[in-house]
């Protein structure tokens, strides 16, 4: 059906996709985790993301926006003594169950990934 | 590649994918330029550390449809806010024509006073009594107006304030139907620095005191010079 080119590069096309959606999700536990600290604003999250993660600036915003479309931000509007109002994120209860319950599947997860790591040896 | 660029590839790119609230998305990097570009960036620097905007523009999610149940809310909110509008229109009328009175009050006070010490009296208006107990209701009309002025500026300042709460919180109700993000609610009383609120406190406790002692002061110089505890009948003030 596909030559071994084409092949090769669905492969490749598939491993991407998969490599962005994993990405995604862990960056949207990231961003909860932070969330959870203390109410942000977009920049500020895509800063302390940014410099830790190797993604560009822009893609925390979509982030941002599938969880408050998902219910698990919400915003509000700050008015800050000189210059517009900033939109401040805050995490939801619903957010915060999901955060928990999210941190520690992921921390399993990876328990299990470096056991069977260090298989190797 | 340049801000205006960016943008440009942005809002089309999320035009052409049906995507919703595209203002919110564009203020959001709207504020990332300018937080990045008052550190020292250039525009070129922070296009190219956000990332393609063709490629960021297909990570938001395409049109959420606004549902029938979130329009008649609105519209059951839009009916209830016109009543309510209604009534909280008359009600601001009446405090502000109150605000209106106070400093109406403050000006005759004070103006009476001053016709007690230049001993003018227009029309015969003021009633006939010795130049000293003139003064001294002359201290007791002025203290009367600084007191009543203070009044105007409290009141005015607890409307203003309560106005403003009011339409921050009808700006909420419906960007909160919609989705949007709000405010957060107004406090209910002037928010006077601790400064002003002493100031305003100690001005109204002084006129105060000076307002209640030249009344009884007044009223025992009167009743001596007049030998009478009615003085006014033996003055015929009310003839």
């Amino acid at each position: 059906m596909f030559n071994s080119n084409q092949r090769t590069l669905l492969l490749k096309r598939e491993a991407k996709y998969l490599n962005t959606q994993y990405k995604k999700g862990v960056l949207e536990l990231c961003v909860l985790s932070m969330l959870y600290q203390r109410d942000c604003y977009g920049y500020d999250v895509s800063e302390y993301i940014a410099k830790r993660i190797d993604i560009s600036d822009g893609t925390v915003y979509p982030i941002l926006r599938k969880l408050k479309s998902d219910g698990l931000v919400t915003t509000y509007l700050s008015e800050e003594s000189g210059g517009p109002p900033r939109k401040y994120y805050r995490i939801t209860e619903l957010g915060k169950s999901q955060y928990l319950s999210e941190k520690s599947e992921w921390l399993g997860f990876i328990k299990t990934v470096e056991e069977l790591l260090e298989g190797d040896k | 590649m340049k801000k205006a660029d960016f943008f440009r590839v942005l809002e089309k790119t999320l035009r052409d994918n049906h995507v919703n609230d595209i203002e919110d998305i564009l203020s959001e990097y709207e504020d990332h330029f300018r937080f990045k570009l008052a550190d020292g960036y250039s525009e070129e620097e922070i296009a190219a550390k956000l990332g393609d905007p063709k490629t960021l523009a297909k990570q938001f999610d395409s049109l959420i449809p606004v549902t029938e149940k979130s329009k008649s809310n609105k519209v059951i909110i839009g009916v209830g806010f016109v009543f309510a509008d209604i009534f909280m229109a008359m009600l601001f009328i009446l405090l502000y024509s109150w605000v209106l009175i106070l400093a109406a009050l403050a000006l005759s006070s004070a103006s009476i006073g001053i016709c007690f010490i230049s001993n003018i009296n227009i029309y015969n208006l003021i009633p006939v009594m010795p130049y000293g107990c003139a003064l001294i209701f002359s201290i007791f009309m002025l203290s009367l107006a600084v007191l009543s002025a203070v009044g105007t500026i409290y009141c005015l300042l607890y409307v203003n304030q309560l106005l403003r709460a009011y339409l921050r919180f009808h700006k909420n109700v419906f960007a909160a139907t919609s989705g949007k993000p709000v405010y957060p609610s107004l406090a209910k009383y002037p928010q006077l620095n601790n400064k002003n609120r002493r100031r305003l406190r100690s001005v109204a406790l002084i006129s105060l005191t000076f307002f209640a002692l030249s009344f009884i002061v007044g009223y025992i110089v009167c009743a001596l010079s007049a030998g009478a505890i009615e003085f006014w009948h033996i003055w015929n003030w009310f003839i």
